[in-house]
């Protein structure tokens, strides 16, 4: 419970911190939404009666307090372009994102962790190695040419197998799921594909280093085959480090499968905050960065609960210090992992 | 031998009992691959386990062969899947093919507003969409840039310049039921002006603008302005409605022949014909979407995949394989008023204030090859007014490719090859890079040293234009009838020729639009003879469109698309 109470303070802090962060670092950039607006024929006088209009002539201080009270009140503002709220604006994009990214999760599960698992378990060395290689290379796919193969395969009307459509979002949304489904699916098989070969090489280096460990002996020596020790007690072992790597992903991905989302013309998460930054429309870039921040530190602490949960050897410290180090181990090097006592 | 075995060498046994067993062993093995003997067989399991416990032996054994049952039903069901859904896909194809027109057409295009907010928002995209289909103007303009009839049937000129009387149609209405008379084209104009809308630049000299009665508005100068039809004709000339009160950014509401049924910022745009609309331009197609695909392979790929009727512009390199099939698609080039223009910043202390090297510069770029690798589509133009606007002459010969002349140029202003001047060309992220490149190479061979620099629009916005702080940039000019810019020293060119500034005043107090003409091609003519920028082509639009669609605009449908006119008939 400590424990519970400590991480989220330091949450807190975190997102206080974070907010000053993003506020600072947008400013920095040059060029402002009041001229994006005027465009390239208007005078000056224009520009200057827009930036007042917009409240840009405003103090920084000022301008960051508005806006961080408003957040705390849940209100994250207005973009100034649109004229949306920021906060719906980003749900019609998480809308696409996030299905997006649990589909892809999902392939990327389905073929990661059962070959992650065979490259240690499979009996033949040449089962092991051939499978390795599988890995490397299918993450070594840029993301934009293993896309573009997808599309020259399935996409309706192009493909050799035209039976799935391959630009954009249905009009009406997820008002017609079928649709919207399959306008999902491409997507989602080229990014699964290539997070697959990263989620393959982190089960194959965890189940590794605990096959080598004496826990495995210790399942043998009770009776187990190697192949059951490896899939009960191995599988068991190597859960909160997957854990940990599957979260990370998850985040990561978010941003990560921007370049997916413009080759199939979805208009998601990161070619939006692409777009806001682009137009310079400030209010709606920091609120959006802020929210993903929250979720990369609600992403992290989720992470480090579950963790208590699935692995009750860490029940005796309640000190986040040997929750953090694991975490950092697991995602430093896949191929260095032990397991944390 | 012995040493090959070190398992056993390291147990207490002795040599013959080590032979004794290896023989037992390969005995053992030779019976299990014939298959024969209960017992040998048993030993020969237990040897490859390595386990004794009989019980977990048999488990393993009897495990095999279920495992096969789930891998087969996998493989089944993605089968039946697949099948069906290519059955279900193949049927909504075939069901879909009988000759009607079509409800809804579906158009391709590139730049997306990011609001619907005309009044305050650049951008030609806003113009693109929204004018002629849901707002319409006092006047309007046809697909050669001319000016005609729109919301006013006819207009009268005072032979002074100074009095434009505007008869309005009669009948007209709102797509909200509001009536539409001269009160809301004149509350229009003047909330234009008072609050300084987009473009309100555009209106100059006018003094008063009124409602003389409820179907005349009257519009008076202080002094002749030949550009007023023109500039009604676009952004400032639009009519709202005085008496509507709704979100500008996410609606619209307006007078022409459709009406915006839902907008998805830099997505779509969802029109369906106005039923309340009054006009003669009654909308062919209940529906039409417009969907914004910024990238050049994937709006090919929603073209040929049949999610798109319309594709504008079509990326030139990409078109090829579209002309080929003819039979499906139609590639069309149409004109339009963008000119690439590449501006050498003649403020002072700048390098490129010097004639000559302004000069040796414009010899040294091969125009047509540029053209010619971009596709081969666009045009080439030798000075500030494209073919579309008032003014145009041909001045592509003014400065034809001659390496030796801008080398010799480039000498008599002090740089060789061996000791090049350094120069940086600042453009927007939005144009090829192989545009920065081919300048570089081309520059290179005359004794320019050019770094380029790719940047943010809105980063360009804010250095380049506003702050001046360039040497050479790169950027398409799309507005037509912008000859102003020339004639302001003040704008990023730094460009301060007192002859033209005349010139372009006398154009604009001309009562006749010859005497226009004239003088604005002899201030062209200035402009790009002071080589106070080079033009390196005049961007011309390809527009795809599949078999069976008709009435879709291609002259200059980047900046004025009208869509009332397009059917589209399934083949």
């Amino acid at each position: 419970m400590r424990f519970v109470v400590r991480r989220l303070m330091l949450f807190v802090i975190a997102l206080l911190g974070i907010s000053i962060l993003i506020f600072a670092a947008v400013r920095i950039l040059p060029g402002d939404i009041a001229s994006v607006m005027a465009g390239m024929n208007a005078p000056p006088e224009r520009v200057q009666s827009l930036r007042e209009q917009l409240g840009l002539d405003r103090s920084l201080v000022q301008q960051y307090t508005d806006w961080f009270s408003g957040i705390i009140r849940g209100d994250f503002g207005t973009s100034m372009l649109t004229g949306r709220s920021i906060s719906s604006q980003i749900g019609s994009r998480a809308s696409i994102t996030m299905p997006l990214i649990i589909l892809g999760l999902c392939v990327a599960m389905a073929l990661g962790l059962p070959l992650g698992f065979m490259t240690v378990a499979a009996k033949s060395p040449r089962v092991r190695g051939a499978l390795r290689l599988v890995g490397l290379i299918g993450g070594s796919i840029p993301a934009l040419w293993g896309g573009l193969i997808l599309i020259l395969l399935f996409a309706r009307g192009i493909g050799l197998i035209g039976i799935l459509p391959s630009q954009g979002f249905p009009t009406q949304g997820w008002g017609s799921p079928p649709a919207a489904f399959m306008a999902l699916i491409l997507p989602a098989v080229s990014v699964g594909v290539i997070v697959a070969a990263s989620l393959m090489r982190y089960v194959g280096a965890a189940v590794g280093s605990v096959a080598s460990s004496g826990f495995i002996d210790m399942a043998m020596g009770c009776g187990m085959t190697r192949q059951q020790a490896l899939l009960r007690v191995g599988c068991r072992l190597a859960v909160p480090q997957l854990v940990s790597v599957l979260g990370l992903t998850f985040v990561e991905m978010i941003t990560g499968v921007m370049v997916i989302e413009n080759l199939f013309a979805l208009p998601g998460l990161g070619s939006g905050l692409v777009t806001d930054m682009g137009n310079r429309d400030l209010i709606a870039v920091q609120s959006e960065l802020f929210m993903l921040a929250s979720v990369f530190l609600i992403i992290g602490m989720a992470v480090d609960i579950a963790h208590r949960v699935l692995d009750p050897r860490l029940d005796g410290t309640d000190d986040m210090s040997t929750a953090r180090n694991e975490e950092n181990s697991a995602h430093a090097n896949p191929d260095e992992q032990e397991v944390s006592q | 031998m012995s040493q090959e075995h070190g398992a056993y060498g390291q147990s207490d046994a002795t040599q013959g009992d080590q032979q004794e067993q290896l023989n037992k062993q390969e005995q053992s093995r030779a019976t299990a691959r014939t298959g024969s003997g209960e017992g040998a067989a048993s030993n020969a399991q237990s040897a490859v386990s390595g386990s004794t416990d009989a019980k977990l032996n048999a488990r393993r054994k009897d495990n095999k062969p279920n495992r096969k049952p789930w891998l087969w039903i996998a493989i089944a069901a993605i089968v039946v899947i697949a099948v069906v859904v290519s059955i279900v896909v193949f049927r909504q194809r075939t069901s879909g093919s009988n000759a009607q027109q079509a409800d809804t057409v579906t158009v391709g295009l590139t730049l997306a507003p990011t609001n619907l907010d005309i009044r305050n928002q650049s951008g030609s995209a806003l113009d693109q969409v929204l004018i002629g289909n849901v707002y319409e103007g006092l006047v309007s303009r046809d697909s050669e840039n001319k000016v005609v009839p729109s919301i006013a049937s006819s207009w009268d000129i005072s032979s002074d310049g100074l009095t434009y009387t505007f008869h309005l149609n009669s009948g007209m209405t709102f797509s909200n039921g509001d009536e539409l008379d001269a009160t809301d084209v004149a509350w229009s104009i003047n909330e234009l002006i008072d609050k300084q809308y987009h473009d309100y630049n555009l209106l100059q000299n006018v003094s008063s603008v009124e409602a003389t009665d409820s179907k005349t508005v009257t519009i008076t100068l202080d002094a002749p302005y030949a550009n007023l039809l023109w500039a009604l004709a676009g952004r400032p000339g639009l009519v709202f409605d005085a008496d509507a009160s709704y979100d500008a950014k996410t609606q619209a509401i307006g007078s022409g022949p459709y009406v915006v049924d839902s907008f998805e910022a830099n997505t779509s745009i969802t029109l369906k014909a106005n039923s309340r609309y009054w006009g003669e331009h009654k909308a062919k197609t209940p529906t039409v979407v417009v969907r914004y695909i910024t990238d050049a392979n994937a709006g090919l790929n929603a073209l040929t995949s049949g999610d798109l009727q319309v594709l504008a512009p079509v990326s030139e390199n990409l078109a090829d394989g579209l002309r080929k099939q003819s039979d499906k698609y139609t590639v069309t080039t149409g004109e339009d008023t963008d000119k690439f223009v590449l501006a050498m910043n003649q403020a002072q202390g700048r390098a490129t204030t010097d004639i000559r090297i302004r000069q040796a510069m414009r010899y040294a770029i091969d125009h047509n090859e540029l053209i010619a690798s971009r596709g081969g589509a666009d045009a080439p133009l030798g000075g500030p007014i494209p073919s579309l606007d008032p003014g145009y002459e041909d001045l592509t010969d003014l400065y034809p490719y001659d390496v030796d002349k801008a080398k010799q140029l480039m000498e008599e202003a002090g740089y060789t090859t061996d000791n090049p001047l350094k120069l940086t060309l600042t453009y927007p992220n939005i144009y090829s890079t192989e545009l920065g490149d081919q300048l570089k190479s081309a520059f290179k061979e005359i004794g320019i040293d050019l770094q380029v620099n790719i940047v943010e629009f809105s980063t360009w916005l804010q250095d380049v234009y506003t702050n001046h702080d360039y040497d050479l940039s790169l950027v398409d000019h799309n507005e037509s009838h912008d000859f102003s810019q020339w004639t302001d020293p003040t704008y990023y060119y730094g460009y301060d020729n007192s002859e033209v500034q005349d010139l372009y005043k006398q154009a604009m107090a001309a009562t006749n639009e010859k005497d226009t003409n004239t003088y604005l091609a002899q201030a062209a003519r200035i402009v790009s003879e002071d080589a106070a920028a080079d033009w390196l082509f005049n961007y011309r639009i390809t527009t795809a469109t599949a078999a069976g669609v008709e009435g879709f605009p291609v002259n200059l449908n980047q900046t004025l698309m009208p869509l009332y006119d397009v059917t589209y008939t399934r083949q």
